[in-house]
């Protein structure tokens, strides 16, 4: 004890630490620089450029609303934008019908740790593939002579394939779904997992029915996980275009599709235009999001 | 809870939910067995065989299928994995140990990092080339892809080590500096090889994100295609089983990492105990 003591007394001298507000800005510098530049200047450029005249093959940086305007007036791109919210809209429900009752499994009924472990890591074991890669396994999958056409015909479901399922919006969905639902599992298992068994041991005992114990006690305990899901799968999905690239035949266009193909053409000043709209929309949903359950207070 | 009923159901349903994770990726590797070159990228399988893993690696006599332009791509997507690697790491791990002392600002500063995995590839991407173009330089897969790159796996390598920081025991470093080690040396002495399995961690994300990442790269590195660009290449046109066999040897590329980060695991946490052993013995 009395060693410490001195110890301390002398380091209280010579301890090599001062300045520690220094050393701090020093070491948190170079990231936020990086990410200044990187990150906050290309997307305040991108606000800026939308603003820019567009001609053919170039932009000047003469002010104008004309590509704000020609966004808003053409049934191209607000076909677009609809589409892009109706997918947006339906794989989030798809991902959270399909994650829940698997998150369910795995955070609550589950209590056993390493099998707990081993569930999750074969939800991530995907992931270690490319994106790409797991996009394009759905071709064989869905396609006229695909597996599943395949399986329903060998078990006499469906008398002839059915084609909706390749090349479509559903197709699409499907793909979505299964690339991104793994983080809506993810989330939900985690909140899950922290309720108290004791909690749910007493409303049973008071007799309620597992019902009533899933809408009073585990749904709104596990309703963070869910928005943190929602937040990763909405973001994810908002900015996507190689799915709908890789299924739907070019028949149904995002607004990352529509990005795309305009900076393929050099309408750079419309790429932007369309940019800042998605940013928006993605700012609006995650605010809405947050707003429905205070993160900083639950986790 | 009627956990009679309940619980089989769920453990049912879980099964099924891993079926559809797995399924699409098992009919890929099937399919990458097709024969060739005639062999389409659908059922039945007309004849087991190779032929599309030789295509790959340039073992067949050409057809009118072109192969896919791996080899330069490859080397050029280790290469950008590897410089991203490094960098997000340092960035990374100073970013955590700054995170230690509470300074003004904090707040932002943390939701500005973090903001870099949120942000879509399409936006960041578009914002780049947006300023590479005002700018006059041109753009290529190690300068404006490399800077997205860093953006989007910087912010995983820093939350990885401010995890590992948060469990971090600061009495040994502080008996470093009361010894009168200079903080330099008491960071590479003491506190990096404690933090060392976060560290490989955040290079284990790092480098496979950014050797995965395609939306970035799609529009920030100019003509040099990088593999997940290869790959993209072929969504517009018609697919071959050699697409396949290609995700199937990209997947092994992942797993055997894997390995290798849970050997390089293994052994820093079996050294970690050794020399705590030590420590008790002497």
């Amino acid at each position: 004890m009395t060693m410490t003591a001195l110890s301390d007394g002398l380091a209280e001298a010579r301890i090599e630490q001062p300045k520690p507000q220094r050393t701090t800005l020093w070491l948190v510098l170079p990231g936020v620089l990086w990410m200044t530049l990187f990150l906050v200047l290309p997307m305040l450029m991108m606000v800026y450029v939308s603003f820019w005249t567009q001609t053919t093959f170039a932009i000047t940086p003469v002010l104008t609303t004309k590509s704000w305007v020609n966004f808003f007036s053409s049934d191209t791109y607000l076909t677009a934008l609809w589409t892009t919210i109706r997918i947006w809209l339906t794989v989030l429900a798809a991902t959270l019908l399909v994650g829940y009752p698997t998150a369910l499994f795995v955070g609550l009924f589950v209590r056993n740790k390493t099998l707990q472990t081993v569930l999750l890591v074969l939800c991530v074991i995907p992931f270690w593939t490319s994106f790409l890669i797991r996009v394009l396994a759905w071709r064989p999958m869905l396609g006229k002579e695909g597996a599943i056409n395949l399986v329903l015909q060998g078990l006499h479901l469906t008398s002839a394939p059915i084609e909706a399922l390749l090349f479509s919006e559903l197709s699409v969905v499907i793909g979505m779904t299964q690339i991104y639902c793994v983080f809506m599992v993810g989330p939900i298992a985690f909140m899950l997992g922290r309720i108290d068994p004791n909690v749910l041991e007493a409303a049973r005992d008071l007799g309620a029915g597992f019902g009533r114990i899933f809408r009073t006690i585990i749904l709104p305990l596990s309703m963070p996980g869910v928005v943190v899901g929602a937040i990763f799968v909405s973001v994810m999905v908002l900015g996507e275009f190689a799915t709908s690239a890789a299924l739907s035949g070019r028949k149904v266009n995002l607004l990352g599709n529509i990005i795309v193909t305009q900076v393929g053409s050099l309408k750079w000043a419309f790429a932007a235009v369309v940019g800042v709209v998605l940013t928006v929309i993605m700012g609006v949903v995650v605010a809405a999001l947050l707003r429905v359950v205070d993160l900083r207070k639950e986790l | 809870m009627q956990s009679t009923l309940i619980k089989p159901a769920l453990a049912t349903y879980t099964a099924l939910f891993l079926l559809f994770l797995y399924a699409p990726f098992v009919v890929l590797a099937i399919l990458s067995f097709q024969t060739g070159p005639e062999g389409g990228p659908q059922f039945p399988i007309i004849e087991w065989s190779t032929y599309w893993y030789r295509h790959l690696l340039g073992l067949v006599p050409p057809s009118r299928i072109a192969p896919l332009p791996i080899d330069e791509s490859l080397l050029r997507s280790l290469g950008l994995a590897f410089m991203t690697m490094v960098v997000s790491t340092v960035l990374g791990v100073a970013s955590a140990q700054a995170f230690r002392t509470r300074f003004a600002g904090s707040g932002i500063v943390f939701y500005l990092i973090v903001l870099g995995m949120m942000v879509p590839g399409v936006l960041v991407g578009l914002g780049m080339s947006l300023v590479a173009n005002a700018l006059g330089i041109d753009r290529h897969w190690w300068s404006t892809a490399f800077v997205l790159h860093v953006v989007y796996t910087f912010p995983f390598a820093f939350l990885v080590m401010l995890a590992i920081f948060n469990r971090f025991d600061e009495s040994v470093e502080e008996a470093s500096w009361s010894l009168g080690v200079p903080p330099g040396r008491t960071f590479r002495k003491v506190t990096f090889p404690l933090i060392f399995p976060g560290v490989l961690s955040a290079m284990l994300f790092a480098f496979t994100l950014s050797y995965d990442e395609f939306s970035r790269t799609l529009f920030a590195s100019g003509r040099d295609l990088t593999l997940p660009l290869a790959i993209y290449g072929t969504f517009s046109v018609e697919i071959h089983p050699n697409v396949f066999a290609f995700g199937v040897l990209t997947t092994l590329f992942s797993f055997a990492l894997l390995a290798v980060y849970a050997a390089l695991m293994t052994l820093s946490i079996r050294r970690a105990k050794r020399v705590a052993l030590q420590e008790e013995a002497a």
